[in-house]
């Protein structure tokens, strides 16, 4: 659309080493990399090492990504492991949400209807607890594993709590369509 | 690039964190594919200090990757602050060893050719080539990445049994395999007076700088080598065992010297 280097171009002069180039990649996607991992983990340190083992992984495998799909899903990719990994070598962090408790003010409720129908209010019912879960899981695509890292929580209860939360969106599906 | 994006209110939300779970994993899903919004995400984003973020990851790429051999240190269990200070050595850097072994490779090749004067150049050189390189190792001239590392809170004494250590680990091996190559009991005479040779350059160091005692000690043992071969034209009288008793006295006393003189070693500028 302009005469602005995509995403790819940029990759591919990474992997020649040009700094400059890594530079305008980590101002593209390193702010909202920061929020999303963010959103996962209280500790702003852990997201900010994760952010930069993110930039240190690129640099030193640029080929990592393999041509398919958008660059920032790869990053992505990538961040969520950095976090899950970083969490793991620091036991005492709580990963915890910091909007666990917010209910959406009336007004978003009817807009959440409108456009995600009963899955939004499906979703917004069910515990914190739960909700991390199925963010890992579903969202995020963690497997059981760094979904436990992430949340500090045993891999058996990452499971149960899917297991959980499922037949908890399934049911209040279900009595909403009847 | 549908032409839809994420409107105002649900990017403060999003970067707010006060949106429900489906809202926020929409807006995700949309910012992985825009790149619109992503630049308006980031223009927001508080959480961290991007700018200090960027200068570590720079610092972090721009100093190069560890070498094989740094790597190895830390897989054999050493920290990776010691495993660089270690591995930092011009020692290292191939040259010294590639130097060494290549004069050795000489020396045992014309041992192999049965020339008596070649059994004799390895005897003669084979011993003083891991005092040399350990010598090179640590001392600040040939390295002058060691004297910020000495005015650092850090042993001096571990850094550099650690780097002795680490040299004759690498030296060992490839002069012990050439030693292999050579007929007759000779191969294994050159090992107690190595070892001999070391500690006395470890010693000497508490009070000249490192490489000029090697280069004292390697002088002295090719002096002596040259007199040995003009009386008697055999190398027998190394391989005797009451020569081969007194390497391992010296070994020993050098190495008492050095431990009990070890407090020296921070006074590195001396040398100079």
């Amino acid at each position: 659309m302009d005469s602005r280097p995509g995403d790819a171009t940029l990759l591919l002069a990474v992997a020649e080493r040009d700094m400059g180039a890594f530079r305008t990649l980590y101002e593209r996607h390193a702010g909202w990399l920061a929020i999303r991992l963010a959103r996962r983990c209280n500790d702003r340190d852990l997201v900010a090492d994760a952010v930069q083992d993110t930039f240190v992984a690129v640099w030193q495998r640029p080929q990592g990504f393999r041509g398919d799909g958008d660059i920032a899903a790869w990053l992505w990719g990538i961040a969520i492991r950095r976090l899950v990994s970083r969490m793991r070598t620091r036991r005492s962090v709580a990963a915890v949400f910091e909007n666990a408790g917010a209910v959406p003010a009336a007004e978003d409720q009817v807009l959440l209807s409108v456009e995600y129908g009963d899955i939004g209010q499906a979703l917004a019912r069910l515990s914190p607890e739960m909700r991390a879960v199925i963010q890992a899981v579903v969202l995020d695509g963690l497997s059981a594993k760094e979904a436990a890292h992430l949340l500090h929580l045993p891999v058996s209860s990452v499971k149960t709590r899917l297991y959980r939360a499922k037949a908890h969106l399934r049911a209040a599906l279900a009595e909403g369509s009847s | 690039m549908t032409g839809w994006h994420l409107d105002d209110d649900t990017l403060r939300r999003y970067v707010e964190r006060v949106d429900s779970l489906a809202e926020g994993a929409s807006a995700e899903q949309h910012l992985l594919s825009c790149e619109q919004c992503r630049a308006r995400v980031s223009a927001a984003v508080d959480v961290i200090d991007l700018a200090a973020v960027w200068d570590r990851t720079r610092d972090t790429v721009e100093v190069p990757r560890p070498s094989v051999f740094e790597r190895l240190l830390r897989v054999a269990g050493l920290p990776g602050h010691e495993a660089r200070l270690v591995a930092v050595a011009s020692a290292f850097r191939g040259v010294w060893l590639v130097g060494a072994a290549a004069v050795l490779a000489f020396a045992a090749l014309a041992a192999v050719a049965g020339h008596a004067r070649g059994l004799w150049l390895f005897l003669a050189v084979a011993p003083v080539v891991p005092c040399l390189v350990v010598a090179s190792s640590y001392d600040p001239w040939l390295d002058p990445a060691l004297e910020p590392e000495l005015v650092t809170p850090y042993p001096a004494l571990r850094l550099i049994l650690l780097r002795t250590i680490a040299v004759l680990a690498l030296a060992l091996p490839a002069v012990l395999l050439l030693g292999l190559v050579i007929p007759g009991e000779a191969p294994f005479a050159w090992l107690l007076p190595a070892v001999g040779f070391v500690a006395v350059v470890l010693a000497a160091s508490t009070w000249v700088s490192p490489l000029r005692a090697a280069i004292a000690v390697s002088s002295f043992w090719l002096a002596l080598v040259w007199l040995l071969a003009a009386l008697s034209g055999s190398p027998g009288a190394m391989l005797q065992s009451r020569a081969q008793a007194g390497f391992l006295a010296l070994a020993a006393a050098s190495l008492a010297i050095f431990l009990v003189r070890r407090r020296r070693l921070h006074q590195v500028r001396p040398w100079r």
